[in-house]
């Protein structure tokens, strides 16, 4: 067993890889009675390409599939519908997919296991019929028609088009209406079979727990699955350059939504401590106690912080600046001019060394509770990296590190512009 | 849990809650007042000039750096609207001693911070700075009309506009665009003067207190020391303030944006002049529609596959029940009259005590959660302070166990549709 410990946030992490290959991770927590387990596998929204290795057959899945499969996993065939047990015994049950993942997760305060006993059972045996698939076309439909009212998303789609060609991160999550028409039971069976395989999968487990007792409760609870197909996933070779600068979009809003992005390279090896260097360089940039956002603040050109954020996967990397302005072209080309000073000048010292107090806070923060702990995780495991690697690369980053990342990411010609203006 | 509750001076109270399995502390503080169409725009203001100076950290950089020193201790403030009161929130959470290297005192540094903020504010010669104040009432502004972006919100707020009008629970809680420019540096000042002179004051405090004289340090802030002995001016929230009579004629409301999605709200009032029926409120409301064993989430979504989100909400304070989902615009006919089956349906009994179980265990768990969520504890303390309710959550626990079949049928019956809303494309 390998185990992982974090002095700073007194968090220790115990992980085991089972014989049928899933991997378990478990976080004991003493005298809490909450308990948190999610179960996530490595299949998202980009996963719509692939080969199944035994047959050579290549695979195109129509977008939206991932998270159709997760709405439906909860059918069982007795009839039952597992979101509707779990919540019956008392716990709060709930799944997610993103572009690189799914998850299952539920947290209990009583019946932990009885309702461990239904959530492992449901992840491991679909039941998909043609009723039922049919059935939860107008759920989805619907909730595609909710996020077309949300302005954030419709935001964010358009920086991912400008800066994407072939990647599929430049589909939506959810698909459309179009493609999840597509979708039926032997889709979904063939995507079961070639993702959800305990391989490609962990499951984590936190809560006021003995290791190997809780070990032993999972293994009793695992199913063989003899459909399994091994597969091959296949990922568009993406062109370095963005596709296209600009993307402008209406809706009835009351001021205009801005996004700057830039594409990066994807890389591997330290990606902790990159993304480190721009969570540190975007506060020094724009940041609330930044020269800028006091000067755009005081000229009426934003009226909150910017929000801003580092994506990657082991596809796609790129960062995120998002605020509202009636003047959108203006901000963005004072953070161009402002990027070109600092490209001059350097970061201060005494600024750096605060802003590194700072997100050390945060990520303390972040580990407030047994669902960030095991979010946390779950989603760094699949991008291969170790969560407590943050707190402590966070205190010994080094500004000419910071400098140089900044004069490789924050390149002009691979910056998008996404904005949502108010119809007239 | 909440191990201590006191008056410091009359009308300021504060709430001290323990908690050792957080690796933060929040402090909080809320100033409750009379909801008012003449005094709601200059009150949501006043969060926005807090926030932006006080007289010993000047300006909003000041404040900044200083929050980013403390191990970035979040700030937030906003306006809330509970029943007929607005409540001005103030907010930091900060991490505790355990995890900075030195001995920072964070609990106190955080304390005394946000009472700066609220009680030390930068006014000077009987009036806020000008040219922050510009800013902000372009800020505030912007919050208002930035009402229509989130559509399921908007919605929501208009059905409620429609029931109350513009007093008390209808306001919008951050108040009307054409009051803004009435007010001026010297009237704010005013306005914060008679709010901080008359208002509850709430100051929830959580985190581990063990060993820190969290007393000592709120009797001995010079910010408290300064505030005055008052009979606060807020609106008592419980059942009983709010009797209804039923409405002549249901409102049907339709308006008309460039949604995809149309959202429907309906808006029901429960006619009853009871004092404790908050209960079998909760449980009636779960039955219906709070949870994915709820009817709604059944058979509007499930059986119908008529919408994704669905779902019903109590408010307590104004004694209605409130019914919101996403639809095809198409298919409100069909929506509305599976709704109005569902009511129907407890109405005649006709739901099992699988579903009155499912309820209560539903609720039941979500109270059992409450002492571990830092956020949902000093939420709860809140609620009960402002109704003036002394239930601890096993007596909310007893209480809703008891609940009989009979007793959701009558409460069912209560029931009297006021309103319904649909924000629809066409």
């Amino acid at each position: 067993m390998q185990t992982i410990e974090s002095s700073k946030v007194k968090e220790k992490i115990y992980i085991e890889k089972l014989e049928n290959g899933l991997t378990v991770a478990v976080i004991p927590k003493k005298e809490i009675c909450k308990k948190y387990v999610i179960w996530g596998t490595e299949f998202g929204s980009i996963d719509n390409n692939f080969k199944l290795t035994k047959t050579d057959q290549i695979v195109k899945v129509p977008d939206g599939i991932a998270h159709y499969l997760e709405h439906k996993l909860f059918e069982q065939e007795n009839g039952k519908n597992s979101l509707d047990v779990l919540s019956s015994l008392g716990v709060d049950a709930n799944a997610y997919t993103t572009n690189n993942h799914t998850a299952y997760l539920f947290e209990a305060t009583d019946n932990f296991y009885e309702a461990l006993d239904e959530f492992m059972d449901y992840v491991q045996s679909p039941y998909f019929t043609d009723e039922n698939v049919e059935k939860e076309r107008g759920i989805i439909g619907q909730e595609i028609m909710m996020y077309d009212d949300y302005p954030d998303w419709k935001l964010y789609m358009n920086a991912m088009k400008c800066m994407y060609k072939d990647n599929p991160i430049n589909i939506d999550v959810a698909g459309t209406k179009e493609t999840i028409a597509q979708i039926d039971k032997e889709k979904l069976y063939t995507i079961y079979n070639a993702f959800y395989r305990p391989d490609n999968q962990v499951l984590v487990l936190c809560g006021d727990f003995e290791v190997d007792n809780i070990l032993e409760e999972v293994k009793k609870r695992l199913k063989p699955n003899h459909n399994k197909q091994e597969v091959q996933r296949i990922y568009p070779k993406e062109q370095e350059e963005i596709v296209e600068k600009y993307k402008e979009a209406k809706m009835d809003i009351s001021k205009p939504l801005f996004l700057i992005a830039y594409k990066d390279k994807v890389e591997t090896g330290e990606m902790v401590k990159k993304d480190l260097a721009i969570e540190c360089i975007c506060n020094m940039l724009i940041g609330k106690s930044s020269n800028l956002y006091q000067k755009l603040y005081k000229e009426g050109l934003i009226s909150e912080e910017f929000g801003y954020n580092y994506e990657f996967s082991k596809t796609y990397a790129h960062i995120l600046i998002q605020n509202t302005s009636n003047n959108p072209q203006k901000v963005a080309e004072e953070i161009s001019k402002e990027i070109e000073n600092y490209n001059q000048t350097g970061f201060n010292n005494e600024e750096f060394e605060r802003i590194k107090k700072k997100i050390y806070g945060e990520y303390v923060k972040s580990y407030n509770d047994i669902s960030s702990i095991s979010n946390n995780f779950l989603s760094d495991y699949f991008k291969e990296i170790n969560s407590f690697e943050f707190l402590e690369e966070i205190l010994v980053l080094d500004k000419d590190y910071v400098e140089k990342v900044f004069k490789e990411v924050f390149v002009e010609d691979r910056k998008v512009i996404s904005v949502v203006l108010p119809n007239e | 849990m909440l191990v201590d509750s006191f008056e410091i001076k009359s009308g300021i109270k504060a709430h001290l809650i323990q908690n050792d399995i957080f690796k933060t502390n929040i402090a909080c503080v809320l100033l409750t007042t009379p909801l008012k169409r003449e005094t709601v725009t200059q009150n949501a203001l006043l969060p926005f000039l807090l926030r932006s100076g006080t007289k010993n950290l000047k300006t909003q950089l000041e404040i900044n750096k200083k929050l980013e020193e403390m191990y970035g201790a979040s700030f937030d403030c906003g306006i809330d609207k509970m029943g007929d009161n607005q409540v001005l929130k103030f907010y930091i959470e900060s991490i505790n001693d355990n995890f900075v290297g030195e001995k920072d005192e964070m609990l106190k540094q955080t304390t005394n911070f946000i009472l700066e903020i609220v009680f030390n504010t930068l006014i000077e010669n009987g009036q806020f700075n000008e040219d922050i104040l510009n800013i902000e009432k372009q800020n505030l502004r912007q919050v208002i009309e930035s009402k229509i972006d989130d559509k399921d919100i908007y919605a929501f707020e208009n059905c409620i506009n429609s029931m109350y009008g513009d007093k008390g629970f209808g306001l919008y809680k951050y108040g009307f665009t054409e009051d803004i420019s009435k007010i001026s540096a010297k009237s704010l000042a005013d306005s914060y003067i008679e709010l901080i002179n008359n208002c509850k004051i709430d100051i929830f405090i959580s985190g581990d207190l063990k060993n820190i004289d969290i007393k000592g340090i709120l009797e001995n802030n010079e910010n408290i020391k300064k505030l005055i002995a008052r009979k606060p001016n807020y609106i008592l929230n419980n059942e009983s303030t709010e009797s209804k009579q039923k409405v002549e004629n249901i409102q049907e409301k339709r308006e008309i944006l460039d949604v995809a999605q149309g959202k429907l709200v309906i808006g029901l009032d429960i006619l009853s002049k009871q004092k404790d029926i908050g209960i079998v409120a909760l449980v009636y409301n779960a039955i219906l529609g709070d949870g994915v064993n709820s009817m709604l989430f059944q058979n509007v979504r499930e059986k119908a596959s008529l919408a994704y989100s669905t779902k019903s909400k109590y408010v307590k304070q104004k004694a209605n029940i409130f019914i919101r989902c996403g639809i095809e615009v198409d298919n409100y006919q069909k929506a509305l009259d599976i709704i109005k089956e569902q009511l129907d349906n407890i109405k005649n009994g006709n739901f099992t005590e699988e579903d009155i179980s499912n309820a209560k265990c539903y609720l039941i768990s979500g109270i059992k959660a409450i002492e571990e969520e830092q956020d949902s504890e000093i939420v709860f303390y809140i609620g009960n302070e402002i109704s003036n309710i002394n239930m601890t959550l096993k007596q909310y626990i007893d209480v809703i166990q008891n609940i009989t079949k009979e007793e959701i049928i009558e409460f069912a019956n209560l029931l009297e549709y006021n309103t319904i809303y649909f924000l629809s494309n066409k």
